[in-house]
């Protein structure tokens, strides 16, 4: 059995915030579909994927993001 | 996190649109207005952002732009849902959206700001990156056509014609975009 790299959290490595005015870093986090990224996946600690689930609801709303790819 | 709720005013964000059918002065008059519409309501502003005309990723109303306005301030918790309903009775807000915030000091915004430089500047250089990238690529294939045309004449000309077909439709959606991005569509 090979050993699985372990992810880090985005957010807690660089000291950020969850901001869901910046649609570059929540980007990152989200498929083609424009789907929220598990955080098993993206590594995202469970306090911060909380955090960034609202932050991307939000930017929905604001129409900073869309909620499906065209 | 304490339970009881800090007495006195709290912090708040609110980021609104306004829509594309008035022009850059209309939407700075109507910015200054929902400012006044926070001072009476008690509020007191200590930061204040405009972002500009943005496209926005979803049609609202049949608006496809917006000028983003956020503004940073201090109200007492009671006086906010009257605001709220204020703002959205307003013809000229197409939507707003206001979040508690913790208060932040000069030196975060600062910081804050340095910050979003960096990455608007990282964006620019991965957008001449691309540009680049996508020149030497024409090269390439401008050098491949030359030497397929030594070898077979008549099946590179129909090539050519299918790709300066495509060239054609990519060119045309490019100025459709430019063209409905930069006019003011009443």
């Amino acid at each position: 059995m090979s050993q699985k790299k372990v992810k880090e959290c985005f957010f807690c490595v660089n000291q950020l915030e969850v901001d869901y005015k910046d649609v570059r870093t929540l980007r990152r986090f989200m498929n083609f579909y424009m789907k929220i990224l598990p955080g098993k996946r993206t590594g995202t600690c469970a306090w911060h994927q909380r955090k960034l689930a609202t932050a991307v609801k939000r930017a929905r709303v604001m129409a900073l993001v869309s909620s499906t790819h065209k | 996190m304490s339970k009881t709720k800090e007495i006195g005013a709290n912090h708040y964000e609110i980021l609104f649109i306004v829509p594309n059918n008035f022009t850059e002065e209309e939407a700075k008059k109507i910015s200054e207005n929902t400012e006044e519409m926070i001072k009476k309501a008690g509020g007191e502003i200590s930061y204040q952002e405009y972002w500009g005309k943005k496209k926005l990723a979803y049609e609202i109303k049949s608006f496809n732009h917006g000028y983003y306005n956020l503004f940073e301030f201090d109200l007492e918790g009671e006086k906010l849902a009257e605001l709220d309903r204020k703002l959205k009775l307003s013809s000229d807000i197409l939507r707003h959206q206001i979040i508690n915030r913790k208060k932040r000091s000069q030196k975060e915004i600062e910081e804050e700001k340095n910050r979003q430089e960096k990455s608007a500047k990282k964006d620019k250089e991965e957008e001449e990156k691309t540009d680049k990238k996508e020149k030497v690529v024409e090269k390439k294939e401008e050098s491949e056509k030359k030497e397929e045309k030594k070898e077979e004449k008549k099946e590179e000309k129909k090539e050519e014609k299918k790709e300066e077909k495509k060239e054609d439709l990519k060119d045309l959606d490019e100025k459709l975009e430019g063209i409905l991005d930069s006019s003011d569509l009443l």
